[in-house]
């Protein structure tokens, strides 16, 4: 398993953000659904160790992060996107990904090659020597996208990764991690339902810090017959689960 | 015209941007490589923002005004302004609120404390030396008129210097706010050095160790500003172990 979360909570002064959420995943696509607020955010930051679990045991690629040494092990096989993704505007395009490359620990021999295949991946090759003040909102998302796979992650972690992004590029950004999730643990944090749709293999549904469903998108299309609303069959779906969920809560 | 079936066309470009972006470390680069022994921190210290031509000139700036203020009117402002301005400088070396990039920053497997401890040893070691020369050069200025004083003090406001910067980054790491802890750093300096002035008599007249100094000569202090770096020190490493299980 490369994920394997048991009990695990987060608590910010009386807030509980993550409420003993247990939770396993191999390689694939895990989409992360939920509300504003319903902890995805938090649960992803504890899965890239950048914030530590108030309780409850957490397990990446095998390793317990709470030790150093494995911490840094796991880091080295990590991408993570996070939801507000920080630049330097000087940077260019292929600066900014090596530099993350090197903090990565990538052997600097391997670096170059390793920069380029990201950047091409996300089809910013044209603007590889572009500064990052010069690009688009939806080109900074893909600069992102391309930062965390640059070491050919074993563990990716994306929030919101196609924010911004326009239909053809969130077309292409599916395509990409269904590709990546053939052999590393990919999971996808997202307010849309359709992207969960077209690239998981499955889906976790959190509220209120907890995970109420969990499985793949056809289950979760089937909680929706006859219930929830929605304009597709997945967001009628998310909306019985989750109108379920408050309910017993 | 068509690429045989054997050849990977994706890769061969891959292999060809790679060759055409690929980017020559400079000298100064290649050499923290060396000393630091890890290309990713050699990369966090030249490159990233806080550490860019704008800070390096400001402290430039204000060391040579006050070198050149204390030359023309013999008041020592280069070793009272020097540990304020390496504070600030400090307390920006910090990430979150600064670094934009801090977030990405922390999963990543060089260790943030690295890059945190680097350049902060980088900063401090640029306004030492930014320091001393503005103050040599001011005390040379002043030196027929008062060579013991201003030899001493060419260097006694680093021990001060250590202290303020210790207190500053202490700030900025426990608040995670670089202005919090510039402020807190350059306040606690201010109100020392005016507290220091205002309870000592003043020298012979023209002497550059006037009541400003105060902070920096008395001998009393030294042994409670290496207690506050020392502590201050140990408050950081605290703030900024590696987190062990579960908090």
């Amino acid at each position: 398993m490369n994920i394997e979360l048991s009990d695990l909570t987060r608590k910010f002064g009386r807030t509980t953000a993550v409420d003993r959420v247990t939770l396993d995943a191999e390689p694939g696509v895990l989409g992360l659904l939920g509300p504003n607020g319903a902890g995805k955010t938090s649960l992803l930051r504890m899965l890239a160790t950048v914030l530590p679990p108030s309780s409850g045991t957490l397990r990446l690629l095998g390793r317990d992060p709470g030790a150093p040494a494995a911490r840094k092990e796991i880091r080295r096989r990590l991408g993570y996107l996070p939801q507000n993704l920080g630049y330097y505007p000087s940077f260019t395009v292929v600066e900014f990904v090596e530099y993350f490359a090197l903090l990565k620990e990538v052997p600097p021999h391997m670096v170059p090659k390793a920069v380029a295949a990201a950047v091409e991946k996300v089809d910013l090759g044209p603007k590889a020597k572009a500064k990052l003040r010069t690009l688009s909102g939806g080109m900074l998302r893909r600069v992102g996208i391309a930062q965390a796979i640059v070491n050919e992650p074993e563990l990716l972690l994306f929030d919101e990764p196609t924010a911004g992004l326009d239909p053809e590029q969130r077309v292409a950004f599916r395509a990409l991690i269904r590709g990546l999730g053939q052999t590393a643990t990919v999971v996808v944090s997202t307010h849309l339902v359709e992207d969960v749709g077209a690239a998981c293999t499955e889906v976790a549904l959190m509220s209120d810090g907890r995970i109420v469903f969990r499985g793949t998108p056809a289950e979760l299309t089937a909680r929706g017959v006859g219930h929830g609303v929605g304009d597709a069959p997945l967001e009628r779906g998310y909306t019985a689960v989750l109108a379920a969920a408050r309910s017993a809560s | 015209m068509t690429a045989p079936d054997d050849v990977d066309l994706d890769r061969v470009w891959t292999n060809v941007a790679a060759e055409i972006w690929r980017r020559e470390p400079s000298r100064a680069e290649r050499t923290a490589t060396r000393v630091l022994r890890s290309p990713g921190l050699a990369r966090a210290l030249l490159t990233t923002p806080s550490l860019l031509l704008p800070w390096l000139v400001a402290s430039v700036v204000v060391l040579t005004v006050g070198a050149l203020a204390q030359a023309g009117a013999g008041e020592p402002l280069v070793w009272v302004i020097a540990p304020a301005v390496a504070a600030v400088g400090i307390a920006y070396a910090y990430g979150p609120g600064i670094d934009p990039a801090w977030e990405l920053s922390c999963s990543m497997a060089v260790p943030d404390r690295m890059v945190l401890l680097t350049r902060a040893v980088a900063v401090f070691t640029v306004n030492a030396l930014l320091g001393l020369a503005a103050s040599g050069a001011a005390a040379a200025t002043l030196g027929g008129r008062a060579s013991a004083d201003t030899a001493q003090l060419t260097f006694a406001w680093l021990l001060p210097m250590t202290a303020v910067c210790a207190l500053t980054l202490a700030v900025a790491v426990a608040v995670r706010s670089a202005s919090a802890g510039a402020g807190a750093g350059v306040a606690a300096w201010v109100i020392l050095v005016l507290a220091r002035s205002a309870s000592v008599t003043p020298s012979a007249p023209g002497a550059p160790a006037g009541t400003l100094t105060a902070a920096i000569t008395d001998p009393a202090l030294y042994l409670p500003y290496a207690a506050v770096a020392a502590c201050c020190v140990a408050a950081v490493i605290y703030a900024t172990r590696p987190q062990r299980g579960i908090q």
